[in-house]
């Protein structure tokens, strides 16, 4: 059947002109759109300063961060979850936490290990709000087989499925080998809670964006220590710049059989533990 | 101001951080929801793509059923978000280690796909609506058409072509758009309960069915409502693909949950006291017993006895709304029985979900039936095909027999 | 190709654009610095101040206090450990001194399964019961050297020189005949004997006690401080108008941890201070403050007292009684 609008054959290639020309058009502005920004990105990326810091004088390239904690002589004290909490503005109550201590109690003729934390309501109850914590003497008068503290933090994989997980690109591990988390950034999906095994992730209500240790950054990049390094009374905790033979953190791994927590998800943590046992994971 | 913290009380050694259950009902509505679209787009390509005439009565329906609750896909995200007004980030710098990352090219793109193709399905009812209609709805049809009435043959032929790419194109997009989902929770190292390479099928071909079983509950519906007979050479086919996915999807859930029994990993005490106490109704009774094996044993009752007429309309409806109950069960099971698993493998927790606020269960369930009152809007807005395909030129073809007529199954 | 056709290529190439451009535009400059994240958020997040200064830095203006600790059993745990974080000190004013010992102290030193044998732990009921720590322990110096409660002296000999080298201005029996000198009766002898040996070595200066006290002998120093700490003590009988007891009470509580509640303490290392004279709690307070006597924790607790809180102060002590068997005992 003869089409319709059958068109003398100029006022067709006119149109069909017309048409090019406009896609034509469209696609140079199209094309040449997306050739700016590529160009903005590549020039920023040729450029590749150094990570530099605040500071002039810290460059992250020269230091690979590492964290030791002895659970020999961890004594429970919990000095290092206030400080934690004081230094970095973590928020009080007894559900969020950058760091936290466990302790592990085999009572005779039990196989498992009691565990507990600073969530549990009889520690609550012990310190007498959530803004303070020290464990309960709960065991007193019972017979224990074994008993010792664990402290945790986030153990700024090497290989961080955190940092895999996050959609936007607002978790990431630095050159000297923090994992950090862009406040400004987050979206606040929690994936990244979700992804972390080792449950060193939360969500700050009030912010609004996820949270974890940060090895006090703001501190280490000054020369300092960790808060939660710096109070603990027994040195439990170690730090130090692993590319450093003589440092803290050096010594402690070459001096022990250490030990990472949860090895076979292939995540190579930076914490390194001495002094833990079979129900720590 | 900080949130109301919803704290999970919990038994057992649970990480001091677990003790707020991060991922609430909306993230098990998401899943649901995109499931439904990705179903009923599979139901509408059956006609588009593999010809299969005997569901020419729901394809378009099935298209604006996959539309509206498409369109409804961001919204559990969005409340859920912390900032939802950075939720174009990840569209700016998708982290494409992350399966969430594609998230927004993905969604964006089978949100206009879906449109796109309605668009060329509906075009020409929305050539005519240009013509005749006038006012505030008449310029709408008439922005639709682009400026251009042309509904002849060559222009058919191209919009034919059209429809058959995008239903094709859109087959492994919205299967994407779906799988993905699966893969968030599969690919993670840190629950036992999500860890699985069989969880992006599990949530797939749970998916199908889900969206089989609501284009046949609305399907069904709509010829309620409009007084027109159910076409039941086509409700037997949705019942036979319904019929067929289940069993796929019983075969796959009991291997994935069968997996985890096996290997009895560490952790698996936790797991087992968590789905014999608290996951027994809703995982064993709920998902599967009514869920899955009722609808599976009423269909296949159907078949086998070639039951027809009012009965099959029945059994099917029926079948198809316990088969959209399990499959939200499921999505249920797997998010927020994930999270009462501690990552300890030592406790339990329990999450207590809010009625009211952002996240709640009437958020929850405004998400799940808001679409279909916006379905109804577009229903309105582009009608069944047999009202108007008659109306068409006469090079075009005019399939399938006049709604008058009920057909017999063959 | 048909119109329609072609105007909706357009129109996908028009928004594709569009957001090509937007993305471009939207994305922070910093972002793919050094990898897939916004590289101004590392000096951001380094940028913060820290609230924890160390010990390095409370040993500026805390030297005395600093030399203290370091060289005793506490010198592991840090100052701020205690005191609070000393972000914004001291701009924002003094730290906090903890008052309930019994609760800070427990925190490491109850007695818990799990803690390590080698952290010195006591069962508090059986310890101390609820007496606060700092009764007994210094919490800069915690190791109580035992020396310190008893000192080897002879009341008979330190009587025959006390009543000619001491009771011109001390009195017969201790007690002094004016405001201005202290009594000395019912005193812990160890505390005595440590002042005096102050005076002898120079350690501690004043300028009637130390030629004095350095033609004593350290027997005489023993035998002094046990026959002074032997006699009977008495509360000066006059009320002083010269400062307001009530509160002097109130500011007390500070004080009340070392020195007991009314002035009444068991520890022999600090000295009792109920019903001694007035003018001499005001002199000697003075004194601490200003630093002409010189302890380290007394500095502390006196640098933020006013003249009129030391007249308060010094009016409450004054007028307790120093009678133990009248008054109970402090806890």
């Amino acid at each position: 059947m003869e089409p319709k609008n059958k068109k003398p054959p100029s006022q067709d290639r006119r149109e069909f002109l017309s048409g090019v020309a406009r896609v034509a058009a469209t696609t140079t502005a199209v094309l040449g759109g997306a050739a700016l920004g590529a160009l903005a990105r590549v020039e920023a990326k040729a450029d590749m300063p150094k990570q530099a810091v605040a500071e002039d004088s810290y460059d992250p390239s020269k230091h690979r961060w590492g964290f030791g904690v002895d659970a020999t002589k961890c004594i429970g004290c919990l000095r290092c979850v206030e400080a934690c909490k004081r230094e970095n503005d973590v928020p009080q109550d007894a559900h969020h936490f950058r760091t936290w201590v466990e302790r592990y109690v085999y009572l005779e003729g039990e196989e498992h290990a009691r565990i507990d934390s600073q969530q549990d309501p009889v520690n609550i109850e012990a310190s007498g709000s959530e803004r303070e914590y020290r464990f309960a003497n709960r065991y007193k008068g019972m017979k224990v087989e074994k008993a010792f503290f664990v402290p945790k933090l986030c153990n700024h994989c090497t290989h961080p499925a955190c940092v895999q997980v996050c959609p936007v690109g607002a978790t990431y591990k630095t050159a000297d080998g923090a994992v950090l988390i862009d406040h400004d950034y987050c979206i606040g999906c929690r994936y990244c809670v979700q992804a972390c095994p080792y449950g060193a992730r939360f969500f700050n209500e009030e912010k609004q964006v996820t949270d974890k240790c940060t090895w006090c950054y703001h501190r280490i990049t000054k020369g300092l220590q960790p808060a939660c390094v710096e109070v603990c009374p027994v040195s439990a905790r170690v730090f130090g710049d692993l590319g450093d033979r003589e440092s803290p953190i050096s010594l402690f791994i070459r001096n022990n059989r250490v030990q990472v927590l949860k090895p076979e998800t292939g995540n190579a943590p930076n914490v390194f533990y001495v002094g833990i046992d079979k129900e720590v994971s | 101001m900080p949130a109301v913290l919803d704290l999970a009380p919990y038994a057992g050694w649970v990480y001091p951080n677990e003790t707020i259950i991060e991922w609430s009902v909306l993230i098990a509505v998401y899943p649901y929801i995109t499931g439904l679209v990705a179903g009923a787009f599979t139901v509408s390509s059956l006609y588009q793509v593999f010809d299969m005439h005997r569901f020419k009565p729901v394809a378009h329906l099935a298209l604006l059923t996959s539309l509206s609750f498409m369109l409804f896909v961001p919204l559990p995200l969005l409340l859920h978000l912390g900032h939802p007004e950075r939720a174009l980030n990840v569209m700016l710098t998708p982290h494409l280690t992350s399966a969430m990352a594609i998230f927004g090219y993905i969604a964006t793109f089978y949100l206009g796909l879906l449109m796109l193709e309605g668009w060329f399905a509906f075009r020409p009812y929305i050539v005519e609506q240009a013509q005749q209609r006038s006012g505030p709805l008449g310029a709408f049809y008439r922005a639709l058409t682009l400026g251009s009435h042309d509904v002849s043959g060559n222009a058919m032929h191209y919009d034919r072509k059209w429809i058959f790419a995008l239903a094709v194109i859109g087959i492994p997009a919205a299967h994407g758009l779906h799988g993905y989902v699966g893969f968030i929770f599969g690919s993670l190292k840190s629950r036992e309960w999500w860890s699985s390479d069989l969880m992006p099928l599990v949530f797939l071909f749970s998916a199908i069915i889900s969206g089989v079983a609501l284009v046949i509950a609305i399907y069904v519906g709509s010829c309620r409502l409009r007084r027109t007979p159910v076409d039941l050479d086509c409700l037997k086919g949705l019942a036979c693909t319904l019929w067929g996915f289940i069993m796929v999807v019983i075969v796959l859930e009991g291997l994935e949950f069968a997996n985890i029994v096996y290997k009895a990993r560490e952790g698996i005490e936790a797991i087992i006291q968590y789905v014999t106490g608290p996951l027994l109704i809703p995982y064993f009774i709920i998902q599967f017993a009514i869920g899955a094996a009722t609808p599976l044993l009423i269909l296949t009752f159907l078949i086998w006895r070639g039951i027809t007429g009012r009965a099959l309309v029945a059994g099917v409806t029926v079948s198809a709304s316990l088969v959209l109950i399990s499959v939200m069960m499921m999505r249920w099971n797997v998010v927020i029985g994930g999270q009462e698993i501690s990552k300890t493998g030592k406790g339990l927790l329990t999450y207590q979900m809010l009625i009211w606020g952002r996240e709640g269960a009437i958020t929850a369930a405004v998400l799940v039936f808001a679409p279909l009152a916006v379905l109804y809007g577009l229903v309105r807005l582009f009608p069944p095909s047999e009202r108007w395909e008659a109306r068409e030129d006469a090079d075009t073809q005019v399939v399938g027999a006049a709604p008058e007529i009920a057909s017999q199954p063959a | 190709m048909p119109k329609h056709i072609l105007r909706l290529l357009v129109l996908i190439a028009g928004l594709a654009g569009f957001g090509l451009v937007a993305k471009a535009y939207f994305t922070a400059d910093s972002f793919y610095q050094y990898g897939h994240y916004r590289g101004d958020s590392i000096k951001q997040i380094a940028a913060r101040e820290p609230a924890y200064q160390t010990p390095r830095y409370c040993v500026a203006c805390h030297g005395e206090r600093h030399a203290q600790w370091s060289a005793n059993s506490h010198k592991s745990v840090i100052c701020e450990v205690c005191h609070g974080a000393a972000e914004g000190h001291p701009q924002n004013g003094k730290l906090p001194v903890p008052h309930d010992t019994a609760r800070l102290c427990s925190l490491c030193h109850e007695a818990m399964p799990g803690r390590p044998r080698t952290q010195p732990q006591v069962e508090i009921a059986l310890h101390a019961s609820r007496q606060q720590c700092v009764v007994c322990h210094n919490p800069h110096a915690p190791k109580i050297a035992m020396g310190v409660a008893k000192v080897a002296g002879d009341p008979v000999e330190g009587k025959k020189r006390g009543v000619a080298a001491c009771a011109s201005c001390h009195g017969e029996l201790g007690l002094s005949p004016n405001d201005t000198w202290p009594n000395l009766a019912g005193q812990h002898p160890a505390y005595l004997q440590r002042m005096l040996a102050a005076y002898k070595s120079g350690a501690q200066q004043d300028v009637m006690m130390s030629p004095l006290s350095e033609a004593l002998s350290d027997a005489d120093i023993a035998n002094l401080a046990s026959y002074y700490g032997s006699l009977r003590c008495r509360t000066a009988a006059a009320r002083s108008n010269a400062g307001n007891a009530v509160a002097g009470k109130a500011l007390s509580r500070n004080c009340a941890v070392c020195h007991g509640d009314t002035g009444l303490t068991a520890n022999a290392a600090w000295p009792r201070l109920a019903g001694q004279k007035l003018t001499y709690l005001v002199n000697a307070l003075k004194a601490f403050r200003a630093g002409l006597r010189k302890d380290p924790m007394m500095a502390g607790v006196t640098r933020g007292l006013s003249d009129t809180d030391i007249a308060n102060l010094a009016a409450y002590y004054a007028e307790q009684s120093c009678e133990p068997t009248v008054q109970a005992r402090s806890r």
